[in-house]
């Protein structure tokens, strides 16, 4: 290998400063906090329900998400070539980045009271008593967000199985339960546990869809536990405290999982897969897969075309030049704003991920590789009002100017897409393959040639992606910007809930539809950029080629 | 080319960011969104002041009330903020406590509230009362009280929000309690069969939910259909008038103790209860003004409901059992 000083410490430091940044914000809240009493955890009736449903909703949602995603995952692996399953797979890719508001809108355009397919269903069975509000909106709302994230990992873990074995099913001739046996199951076994417990911390954290479909205090997380006592009772011992025990649960959730040695990537790293025509993609298979893949589909669209048909009258209105007055001047000024913190945020993030990972790889101390995994996963667990409160209480003297602030909330918001970053760009970054990194040891190719040569052609296309996470992620998020208070200039979701407080109800729906084309963009974009050049000639075979599958 | 690409996007999109000039005297006032925004009484009132100031005013926009306390106290003695505007009855008195806050000093005789008011930090800038706002498309014939309300079928639903998180939220939790005082938390469990959802806020409540149709009625203000009926130009959306009374909001502003400008500041707080200012509040922020407008107040506020009687609870009074009356209503809504 190379040599590798310059190459552990930057990451290692970076690595540290997570771990700090996130001790920092709790530890400014323990010190703030008068007296901590952790009694009050069982003591309280209400804060052990809390508890009990944080875990039994989490519980349930990572049930039915997966219960969904396998059939999925193995449907879209079955079928690798039908027209509109690139754009299926974009779309699962999207729901990890889409703001709550704008999807819970059209979550209730879609299911609620007055939804369109409650509304059928009731004419259908006037006895269903379908109701959108407590635990089954939490649920359904999860299955939305998680469902599609797992499916897409565990297709791609299906993908990923050696074309020599599938080549040797397919003359076998393996029936669906056989294929299963001895191809599928083996392939996903080893990541269902990171996925379940991905699914679930995601759903553990969850803040605003409990909020706004939950009913009340009887479905209360965790999350909206700590933020309560941080921003209504002022009561920072208390936030802490439950931030401490939400550190624990995901915490030994995690360590429990990461020791059994989960080492696949948890999210779609787009790895190039063959394409086999599979026996089993016939027949039968085809009539039913297609039925479950568009009732999938059906399920993830339904609610964004709620979201355009509530917000396309308002978006007309707002783009349209001749009437700026109103809501048309607000949004063009809150997209640049919006894009000045979330692109800085998604390349800082991208940018540590690559500094972590290369650490990670070139150091060979258990403590560093452990540390590296810590910090994969800690932005999951901590809330990011308890670590932006932290880091508001121990920088407050010297903040003030509000482009610090800004900086702020970029900083935070690229260590919150840390976690989604670093599991995409960690397949393709260590799996590159033992004959070429030989070959490229032997010939001392290092430094900038080897990232040049070695790296960017088969990291482009993962980077690229994990920009469009990084910097979605931010893009859609309020609670961090809330925080630090951007003054009088808002971003779009602080443009949303300014609209929202002013009944401006049409422009808000607008700004939500616009978000919302606005990741879709970003997504096109990244994609686009991170699309091979057309091939020229290249200097010997040092990059193995793969056939780019369709979709990719 | 990625990065190159990226690149330039970050120095394009950066730049509008940067280059906020300072200027001297600068009035820094720490207030809410609905305030703040574009549509809202803000643009109109910085202007207005900045005619006769020889100042700049500059907002920092806040999530909420609730927020603009808690930066203020996480802030101390180093606050930036020269005024805190958006506090309200509810959250006035911890903000009291502090000590972070200076007296006003002006003269709170054009005062038109439907209470006496003389406190010598606070300086009201509009009020309004708590009120259910309904559909009249799905809701022909609505309650007329509270007990009528609590006391209807399960199958009227209404959206409310939660107390701990919202001002309309702990709005409804004080208007139960001045109505039912110790029976209270029964009521709330009475009243738990017809709430759909609560909400965070006011806005989750009635964007997301009360405008899809969810459900005919939502926890508000008793102004709001002014500004469907001013601006939207519909009668569709009305709020229903009460037996037992409405419960008092009043919305005020202070100057802050750590102030560089607190002369600035006190001008601004005179400003606060002049024409010039209080035209801006009814349909930007949609509250009655707190000066009689006379004949400037839009003829929308003539069709609003007027409440026979006014609920209201002294400040220290809500600063004293917040918490408890919070953990009442959270036993009652989990039992």
């Amino acid at each position: 290998m190379s040599g590798s000083g310059w190459r552990i410490w930057p990451g290692t430091l970076l690595a540290l400063g997570i771990v700090g940044l996130a001790a920092c914000g709790v530890g400014a809240l323990l010190w703030q906090a008068p007296a901590l009493d952790a009694t009050e955890l069982w003591s309280s009736r209400y804060l052990r329900s809390v508890l009990v449903f944080t875990v039994w909703q989490a519980a349930l949602s990572v049930f039915l998400s997966l219960l969904v995603a396998l059939p999925i995952a193995r449907a879209l692996d079955r079928h690798r070539r039908f027209p509109g399953r690139g754009i299926l797979l974009r779309l699962m890719e999207l729901s990890l980045v889409l703001p709550t508001i704008v999807a819970v809108s059209g979550i209730v355009g879609v299911y609620g009271r007055q939804g369109w397919l409650t509304s059928l269903l009731q004419e259908w069975s006037p006895s269903l008593n379908w109701n959108l509000y407590g635990l089954n909106g939490i649920v359904l709302a999860h299955i939305f967000f998680n469902a599609p994230l797992a499916a897409r990992i565990l297709l791609q873990t299906l993908e990923s199985t050696p074309e020599g074995q599938r080549r040797i099913a397919s003359q076998l001739g393996l029936g669906p339960l056989w294929q299963w046996r001895a191809l599928e199951w083996p392939a996903m076994r080893p990541v269902l546990p990171g996925v379940a417990a991905l699914v679930f911390t995601l759903c553990f954290t969850s803040f605003a869809i409990v909020m706004t479909l939950g009913g009340g205090p009887g479905a209360t997380t965790l999350e909206v536990a700590i933020y309560q006592s941080l921003r209504f009772e002022f009561d920072f011992g208390r936030a802490a405290l439950l931030a401490v025990v939400q550190l624990l649960i995901c915490g030994s959730l995690w360590w429990l999982v990461l020791r059994k040695g989960v080492t696949a990537s948890l999210v779609p790293d787009r790895k190039l897969s063959g394409n086999s025509i599979r026996k089993d993609s016939t027949g039968v298979h085809v009539v039913t897969d297609g039925a479950l893949l568009v009732t999938f589909t059906l399920f993830l669209i339904l609610p964004l075309l709620a979201v355009l048909f509530r917000g396309f009258p308002g978006l007309l209105d707002a783009l349209s030049p001749g009437d700026a007055s109103l809501s048309g001047s607000g949004l063009l000024p809150a997209t640049l704003r919006s894009l000045a913190i979330a692109l800085p945020a998604g390349a800082a993030s991208v940018l540590t991920a690559l500094l972590i990972l290369a650490a990670k790889k070139a150091g060979n101390f258990q403590l560093l590789s452990r540390l590296c995994e810590v910090t994969a996963y800690l932005p999951l667990i901590i809330p990011p009002l308890v670590l932006g409160t932290g880091l508001f209480l121990l920088l407050r003297p010297k903040l003030g100017v509000t482009n610090e602030g800004l900086v702020l909330v970029a900083l935070i918001n690229a260590v919150m897409a840390l976690p989604f970053v670093l599991q995409l760009l960690r397949g393709p970054f260590n799996n590159l393959d033992p004959a070429t990194v030989n070959q490229a040891d032997q010939l001392g190719i290092r430094g900038w040639y080897r990232w040049r040569w070695l790296y960017w052609p088969r990291m482009r296309r993962p980077l690229a992606l994990a920009m469009a996470y990084g910097t979605g992620l931010s893009l859609g998020d309020f609670g961090v910007i809330a925080l630090f208070g951007a003054p009088g200039e808002p971003t779009i979701p602080v443009l949303l809930y300014q609209q929202l407080g002013s009944y401006q109800m049409s422009a808000a729906a607008a700004s939500g539809l616009w978000l919302l084309l606005l990741l879709l963009g970003l997504f096109a974009f990244f994609n686009l950029l991170g699309r091979q050049p057309p091939r020229v000639k290249r200097v010997g075979h040092t990059v193995t080629e793969y056939p780019e599958p369709d979709h990719a | 080319m990625l990065i190159r690409t990226t690149l330039l996007l970050l120095a394009a999109s950066l730049w509008p960011v940067a280059g906020a000039a300072q200027t001297p005297q600068e009035l820094t006032i720490y207030t809410h969104p609905s305030f703040a925004a574009e549509w809202g009484p803000g643009p109109g009132i910085k202007q207005a002041f900045e005619a006769q100031c020889d100042c700049e005013v500059r907002y920092v926009v806040l999530e909420s009330g609730g927020d603009i306390l808690q930066r203020l106290r996480l802030e101390g003695e180093n606050s930036p903020a020269d005024i805190v505007l958006g506090l309200d009855t509810g959250t006035m008195n911890t903000a009291r406590e502090t000590g972070l806050l200076a007296p006003h000093q002006t003269d709170l005789a054009a005062l038109e509230l439907p209470i006496e008011w003389s406190d010598n930090l606070f300086v009201p800038y509009d009020w309004g009362y708590f009120a259910f706002v309904y559909d009249t498309e799905q809701l022909q014939e609505p309650p007329h009280s509270l007990d009528a309300l609590i006391n209807a079928p399960d199958d009227l639903k209404i959206i409310i929000q939660d107390p701990r998180t919202s001002t309309p939220g702990l709005g409804l939790l004080l208007w139960m309690r001045s109505v039912y005082g110790e029976e209270a938390p029964e009521k709330w469990q009475r009243l738990k069969g017809k709430i759909l959802t609560t909400t965070k806020s006011w806005s989750d409540g009635y964007f997301s939910l009360f405008m899809n149709g969810e459900a005919p009625m939502i926890l508000s203000y008793s102004t709001s259909p002014a500004y469907h009926m001013a601006i939207d130009k519909t009668d569709r959306y009305q709020a229903a008038e009460f037996e037992e009374g409405h419960y008092l909001q009043v919305e005020v502003a202070a100057l802050v103790k750590s102030s560089n400008h607190k002369q600035l500041g006190r001008r601004f707080l005179q400003f606060v209860l002049t024409d010039k200012f209080q035209q801006h509040i009814p349909l930007k922020n949609v509250m009655y003004p707190a000066i009689d407008l006379g004949p400037d107040l839009p003829d929308v506020f003539n069709r609003l409901i007027e409440p026979v009687n006014t609920l209201y609870f002294d400040p220290a009074v809500v600063a004293d059992k917040r918490k408890a009356w919070l953990n009442e209503w959270l036993d009652a809504m989990t039992r």
